[in-house]
């Protein structure tokens, strides 16, 4: 009975890792992006020099320069510049309908003429919309969160030595090397990916099980968001005129109510109408737990404070709890690299998998020779995935740095970038995987991505050196470090490629006509392909593990 | 969290090193019974120590955020040298060992 269940769970591991990890490998991969999205802004748009301005000398220059260009509008959003977002952010909804964005120089308060882009915006938004049409791309991503959480607990009691092989890692091993790293890498973060992947379903909970919300308001969902967020309700705008209050004095206010703690976003509601009111929210860097619910609301003519809402439900705080542990907006530098090394484990754990999936497959017809055009399928998605995925975001970056910065429509250029070079890795990855073998295609992406990564840093110095420089005298090493990240990432991948090249080490039986790999037993560098005992003591120790 | 560090390091290494197949790779020799409790109770102590390390020095949440940090961050630290550097792991944890109590002091003293 035990057994069986042991079984179905192994079942339901292998195919429903298979069915979504090439798209939870790009969830994955963009969202360990996301992790520095605004450090990957300050890169794709290096025109933006961040400035020592206080808080009150920011928001004075964003309230002037609303008042004077976005007089009219029915609600203003400011950012304030912090050490990770060099510019003043604004943002405003048109008294016409529409939406529009400025980014002010925090010294000047003057727009920036920096080049269009999105920067990490576009990762951040890919990781969780994927590039479609809402809601569809919420509901896909969201139900590859789902399946990624099957996965993870299908896999916990698939494995059955998770304490006796918790240390195990045996390199050099083939199969049993993929097998242990894809172990190893799931169950020492194993906090790390269960907290991302549940968490990822709370902060869609109102658009996955609405069924408690639509009980309670029926159809007006809005009710229930204007109940949670008393502060975002839009009020229609009064007839009246009534000039707005200044804002500054406002964060005294702040100050003593929310002690240490930075105001992260501005919203006017009106302004300069009679019924004008000012909300501010403290910023998401300074708590770990997301409390875009604990406001401070002015009376916008007055000034006066009106209204203050703090989460105190305990619901709340663990949904926000878990919202925050997600984007980790609270992390410093080092926890920052932390999250970001733990999502690329994430990312390996799901990669590792695929590629064992097909690596068990292939040993079944290592002897015929020829892959049955299913798995040719797999293989050929897998290569797209991954090495095809890397392609493609270095491509967006190379776009970055060569298309002219007054090009119009640059910013959509970038990404068709990033979406075409996806497209033709797919389309070489298709060719060489039916027409010739996988092996090559692998190594052909891996060092046309090698090759990419390690020459970002080159290419930026030459069409961007003076703002490096500039940067680095100022002793920001955010530009610097995102082309050393690009260099290390092109070394491992070179390392990859030549782990797929003709003379070396293979990590799987991928040569699969005889000749090959007898001539490959012979010249004794292939890891297992090569005796008959010992492929099958990999296979015996594969099946031990996840018998399917 | 240096300290917390140290010690998960410490106690994944002293864990490690009371299973059998692992003292014999590392160490050489068969594990005793009893050297293999002590090095299981030193592990154990050593984590749990390190979270009531991590929990002393600041905020709940942010404590439990970086102890968590910690914890996976030396256990994938330790099994990857481990694995192609096994000595340069052992080191590694007898440094932490010398440094820890050092660790320890400046931060009571400061």
């Amino acid at each position: 009975m035990k057994e069986g269940f042991r079984q179905a769970m192994a079942w339901l591991h292998t195919w429903a890792g298979l069915i979504f990890g090439w798209l939870l490998f790009a969830i994955f991969l963009t969202g360990t992006l996301s992790y520095f999205k605004n450090e990957i802004s300050q890169w794709t748009q290096p025109e933006l020099v961040p400035h020592q301005v206080t808080e009150v000398d920011s928001v004075n220059r964003a309230q002037r320069w609303l008042q004077e260009n976005a007089g009219d509008a029915k609600r203003w959003f400011i950012t304030l510049p912090d050490e990770r977002s060099p510019a003043l952010g604004l943002s405003w909804a048109k008294a016409r309908g529409g939406f529009e964005r400025k980014s002010l120089d925090a010294l000047s308060g003057t727009p920036v003429q920096a080049r269009e882009s999105m920067g990490g915006e576009f990762f951040y938004r890919f990781h969780f919309q994927l590039q479609m049409p809402y809601p569809w791309g919420r509901w896909l991503a969201s139900l590859s969160a789902m399946v990624m959480f099957v996965a993870l607990v299908s896999g916990i009691i698939t494995h059955k030595k998770i304490f006796k092989e918790f240390f195990t890692f045996r390199p050099r091993k083939g199969q049993r090397t993929w097998l242990d790293g894809h172990n190893a890498v799931a169950v020492l973060v194993l906090p790390f990916h269960l907290m991302i992947t549940y968490s990822s379903l709370v902060i869609f909970m109102t658009m996955i099980m609405p069924v408690s919300i639509l009980t309670t308001y029926g159809g007006n969902t809005q009710a229930f968001f204007d109940d949670l967020f008393p502060a975002f309700k839009t009020a229609p705008a009064s007839t009246e005129t009534a000039p707005l209050a200044p804002i500054a004095p406002m964060f005294e206010v702040a100050a003593e109510k929310w002690p240490g703690s930075r105001i992260g976003l501005i919203t006017v509601n009106n302004p300069g109408k009679a019924n004008a009111s000012v909300t501010l929210t403290p910023s998401g860097a300074d708590h770990i737990p997301n409390i875009s619910g604990t406001t401070l609301m002015f009376d916008g003519v007055s000034g006066a404070l009106k209204d203050e809402s703090t989460m105190s439900a305990a619901s709340l705080m663990l949904a926000g709890g878990l919202y925050g542990l997600h984007m980790g907006h609270f992390a410093g530098p080092l926890l920052r690299w932390l999250y970001f090394l733990a999502g690329i484990g994430g990312t390996a754990m799901i990669g590792t998998g695929l590629v064992i999936w097909l690596g068990k497959r292939k040993l079944k017809h290592a002897k015929a020779g020829v892959l049955p055009f299913e798995l040719r399928l797999v293989e050929m998605l897998n290569v797209a995935s991954m090495s095809g995925l890397m392609l493609a975001v270095v491509s967006f970056f190379w776009a970055n740095r060569l298309l002219p910065v007054s090009f119009a429509g640059r910013s959509d250029w970038e990404v068709r970038t990033f979406f075409c070079m996806w497209g033709l890795a797919l389309l070489h990855a298709f060719v060489r995987v039916f027409f010739r073998e996988g092996r090559s295609a692998w190594r052909e992406q891996l060092t046309l991505a090698a090759s990419l990564y390690c020459a970002l840093p080159v290419l930026d110095l030459l069409t961007a050196g003076d703002y490096l420089f500039a940067s680095l005298k100022q002793g920001q090493m955010t530009l610097a470090a995102l082309d050393v990240t690009a260099l290390i990432t092109g070394i491992f991948l070179a390392w990859g490629a030549m782990r797929f090249g003709e003379g070396g080490k293979v990590a799987f039986v991928s040569k699969l006509t005889p000749t090959d790999s007898r001539r490959k037993s012979d010249s004794g560098v292939s890891a297992n392909s090569g005796s008959e005992p010992a492929r099958e003591s990999v296979r015996a120790d594969a099946t031990a593990q996840e018998a399917n | 969290m240096l300290l917390a560090t140290l010690l998960c390091y410490i106690g994944f290494t002293a864990l490690c090193l009371s299973m059998n197949r692992h003292y014999d790779d590392l160490i050489g020799g068969s594990l005793t019974l009893g050297r293999g409790r002590a090095l299981k109770l030193l592990g154990w102590v050593a984590l749990l120590l390190s979270l009531w390390v991590a929990l002393a020095s600041q905020a709940m949440g942010q404590a439990l955020v970086q102890w968590f940090a910690a914890l996976m961050g030396s256990a994938v630290l330790f099994v990857f040298v481990m694995s192609y550097r096994p000595r340069l792991a052992l080191s590694l944890a007898g440094i932490g060992a010398l440094l820890a109590p050092v660790v320890a002091c400046i931060q009571l003293l400061a």
